[in-house]
């Protein structure tokens, strides 16, 4: 259902102005990409746990 | 009919726009002069649809959000900045209305009302001004949009299409169509 509001309260420029807060636009940004992992990391957790498969298959 | 003077910029501005968006692209840091530059366009836009101030803050920040996180994929295309965030803005409304965090809003004022009662050849009466806000409410969402931005808020045709994703022409010849059933439902109505 829409609501039809007439003549509804103005804000000033200054109003809306002062509830700019551009830090916490920014740390939600942040917050929310991935954290960046180096590639070898990759490579020596894979190599890691290839010799983990191998040990447990050998002893 | 007012222009929007945050859309209808000069070519010198848009290349300084442009030079400030690929900055922010870097450092996310650098996309404060845009915040600053858009806040209060995206606010007013967003609080004329929504019923709660809080709500329309609320959505602000999350366009913003948006919009820093997508920076990367803004390419110029002839879509001005202030369209795309414009677009976010739309697409975060219908976001929060269908997760009923907000309700859908039509905000005018008298003198817009006795403006538009003109525009559809009709004498203004308080009976006529009842009657067209019965009328607007039995539009369907796309035809609304369209109304409220080109005699609400006097958007150019070009810039509704960009908003909306459609041609200059086809936001012209849609919001024709929609004058044309608002005037008969208004018609319909008085009678």
């Amino acid at each position: 259902m829409i609501k039809i509001l007439v003549d509804r309260k103005k804000l000033s420029c200054d109003e809306i102005k002062n509830r700019q807060n551009f830090h916490s636009i920014l740390n939600k940004v942040v917050a929310k990409q991935p954290k960046k992992i180096f590639p070898w990391y990759y490579g020596a957790v894979g190599i890691a746990s290839f010799i983990f498969v191998i040990l447990t298959i050998l002893l | 009919m007012a222009v929007n003077l945050l859309y209808h910029q000069n070519a010198f501005r848009l290349e300084d726009e442009l030079r400030q968006i690929e900055i922010a692209k870097k450092d996310p840091r650098q996309f404060a002069p845009l915040y600053k530059k858009y806040h209060e366009a995206i606010f007013r836009y967003i609080y004329k649809r929504v019923d709660e101030e809080e709500s329309a803050y609320d959505i602000t920040s999350c366009v913003f959000v948006k919009a820093l996180a997508g920076l990367h994929k803004y390419e110029f295309r002839g879509v001005p900045f202030s369209s795309w965030l414009f677009r976010i803005a739309k697409s975060e409304l219908y976001q929060s209305f269908r997760d009923k965090k907000a309700q859908r809003t039509v905000s005018l004022d008298s003198v817009t009302i006795v403006q538009f009662i003109d525009d559809l050849n009709e004498d203004f009466s308080e009976e006529q001004r009842t009657n067209l806000l019965n009328s607007l409410k039995l539009l369907k969402e796309h035809e609304l949009q369209l109304i409220e931005m080109r005699f609400f808020e006097k958007r150019s045709f070009k810039e509704i299409g960009e908003i909306l994703g459609l041609t200059e022409n086809n936001a012209k010849v849609k919001t024709f169509r929609a004058l044309v059933k608002l005037k008969a439902i208004f018609i319909k109505t008085k009678a």
